[in-house]
């Protein structure tokens, strides 16, 4: 089986902007993947390279092993923007049955259990604009999931979601990589990206250094991932100083 | 190309109105206020009007020491000096039909060469008047000049007047439309076709803003949706309240306001579907280059206002400058207005209106190819 993503030296340039520096990296099936560093990082902008929203300016992009932008591939890959994207005037109920139906799901079943897994059930019948920011949130991530894709791409998953709650989405996504899914998650918090498998650090459109949690802290000889992080950068800097 | 997804995005777009019942009213009661407003006003207005005379009055001699006297030719010269909005023109009587039908004049008044021995032995003027008819002003209007002018004339002759005023009479006939017909008729076909117009690239433009700026666009774009799909879904679902619309204004403007139509309603309803699915997609085009609701709403009388002044609704296309009438041409509005025009006053068939109604086929063909390519756009930034 191929590996779930690859993304082999993606240059992106936007209007004076290097937004990706010739980015690699490659995420085996079946574990979470963080995607950590501060905001402007360029973790959004390599998440739509992956989705064929953006077109790289140089490199390849294999996503479930066929290159990037593909529209068909896409009805196996899930999407959890920053922003919530539901339409408001409709309830949650026909936002997640909407999206289901555009990737091909013909069972309503299903999006009924998207609702109950994100704990929404009761809240099935009510507009998106009678939610709270959570909920939303919640709604956002029951039409990433509903038609079971095997990749998952959540940017900032778990904005404005209770600590409970968040505890209930990690519980979920523990699961679907029992069940081979793939998920990447681009996170500006630290203790979120505990929680991955694997860590890469990305800062200025480059990803600096990739590992679990522990292997990071460990080569950098710092308790925090935080620390961790910023001695990568530091060291980062000077070898390109050097270089 | 998916039936289904369009199919899915179309009744996401109806949910998403039926969600909305002000929005609705809106859309229904606005084009009836506007409509009775319009109509009071339309129904007091006068125009300036072109007229063809044939003139074959051998005149004849009038007696009690006033000689000789042509009435036609009198009648004629007093017609241009009672009113400075009419023009007189000269035909023949083989010249006369043609004129008519080209709308070159409004309307063709024969003088018959024993019309002035008839007005004398009678007693009475009786007037042959034919109109072009299309336009109800033009007739309403002329009739009152030729009863000044006629009055006037007579004042002249004061032998005539001395024995008994004669009694003016005027003989009617319609090219298109009927003694009956009134300025609404005329302008009601265009109003019907307006409201369409506007409601939809309203609709539109701001519901497919938001899909920008509340990221559901992106988040479509990771699905397997096609970029045609989504315009094509969008289409279907705004032509349904589109088509509620005309419905209503129709339904107003024919059994309340008493508009006349001689023509097929069903030709009229495809004329507004096309109408409809050109404005979707002149909405989500024009959608790209706003950031903001309020910058749509600036859009208005860019795109609509100048487009309502440049399709021949209130001012004939014939008498803009001749460097202005390609671009009325050009605008969509201008050839449904024709063909709405067409079918409800003079009665033409979808054959005959055909040329108007391919025009706003391609017009909205270029606009969904238009639209679709704008999608993407914003996709690769």
């Amino acid at each position: 089986m191929t590996d779930a993503l690859t993304v082999n030296a993606v240059q992106k340039h936007f209007k004076g902007v290097h937004a990706l520096r010739g980015l690699s990296l490659q995420v085996e099936r079946g574990i979470t993947y963080g995607l950590l560093g501060p905001n402007g990082a360029g973790k959004t902008t390599l998440i739509r390279t992956i989705l064929g929203l953006t077109v790289p300016d140089s490199g390849e992009v294999l996503a479930l092993g066929v290159r990037m932008p593909d529209k068909a591939v896409l009805q196996r890959i899930g999407y959890m923007p920053q922003s919530t994207a539901l339409y408001d005037d409709l309830t949650v109920h026909q936002n997640v049955a909407f999206f289901a139906a555009l990737s091909g799901v013909t069972d309503p079943a299903r999006v009924d259990q998207a609702i109950t897994l994100v704990s929404l059930q009761n809240r099935a019948q009510s507009r998106v604009r009678e939610l709270s920011g959570g909920m939303r949130q919640r709604c956002s991530l029951a039409c990433a999931l509903v038609h079971e894709p095997e990749l998952i791409l959540l940017d900032e998953p778990t904005v404005g979601i209770d600590p409970q709650l968040r505890v209930q989405f990690w519980d979920h996504f523990r699961r679907l990589n029992q069940a081979g899914v793939t998920l990447i998650v681009s996170s500006h918090v630290m203790d979120e990206a505990e929680r991955c498998d694997k860590l890469g650090f990305v800062r200025e459109g480059t990803l600096l250094a990739e590992g679990s949690a522990s292997e990071l802290r460990q080569r950098a000889g710092t308790p925090t991932l935080e620390e961790a992080f910023l001695h990568f950068a530091e060291n980062g800097a000077s070898a390109e100083r050097i270089a | 190309m998916s039936s289904q997804r369009i199919f899915h995005v179309a009744r996401r777009v109806i949910a998403q109105l039926a969600a909305d019942p002000r929005t609705i009213a809106l859309i229904l009661i606005v084009p009836i206020v506007v409509l009775t407003v319009a109509g009071i006003l339309i129904r007091a207005e006068t125009t300036a009007i072109t007229v063809g005379i044939i003139q074959q009055d051998s005149g004849a001699d009038a007696g009690f020491g006033i000689g000789f006297v042509n009435l036609g030719e009198r009648l004629t010269a007093s017609m241009s000096t009672v009113s400075d909005q009419v023009t007189i023109v000269t035909l023949t009587p083989e010249s006369a039909d043609e004129a008519l039908q080209r709308a070159d004049v409004d309307a063709v008044i024969t003088f018959p060469p024993e019309f002035t021995q008839t007005v004398m032995d009678d007693h009475a003027i009786h007037l042959n008047v034919a109109y072009e008819g299309s336009n109800p002003m033009a007739a309403q209007f002329l009739q009152g000049i030729v009863m000044r002018a006629a009055v006037e004339t007579l004042a002249g002759l004061s032998v005539i007047t001395a024995q008994a005023i004669p009694e003016i009479t005027i003989d009617a006939a319609y090219l298109y439309g009927g003694a009956d017909f009134d300025n609404l008729d005329y302008l009601a076909p265009p109003f019907i076709g307006l409201f369409v117009f506007l409601f939809v690239f309203i609709l539109t433009s701001v519901s497919f803003l938001r899909e920008r700026t509340t990221g559901t666009l992106e988040r479509l774009q990771t699905t397997p949706i096609s970029r045609l799909e989504l315009v094509i879904g969008y289409m279907l679902g705004f032509s349904l309240f589109a088509l509620a619309q005309s419905l209503i204004i129709l339904g107003y403007t024919i059994f309340v306001l008493e508009v006349h139509y001689a023509g097929s309603l069903l030709v009229v309803f495809l004329v507004e579907l096309l109408l409809a699915l050109m404005a979707v997609n002149l909405g989500i085009f024009f959608s790209t280059f706003a950031r903001s609701e309020f910058q749509v709403v600036q859009f208005i009388p860019l795109v609509v206002v100048t487009q309502i002044l440049l399709s021949g609704a209130f001012w004939a296309i014939s008498a803009m400058p001749a460097w202005l009438q390609p671009v009325a041409w050009l605008m969509p509005l201008t050839h449904a207005n024709q063909a709405l025009r067409d079918v409800m006053i003079k009665g033409f068939d979808l054959v005959q209106v055909a040329p108007y109604v391919l025009a706003l086929g391609g017009f909205a063909v270029l606009f969904v190819l238009l639209s679709a390519r704008t999608i993407r756009h914003q996709a690769g930034g």
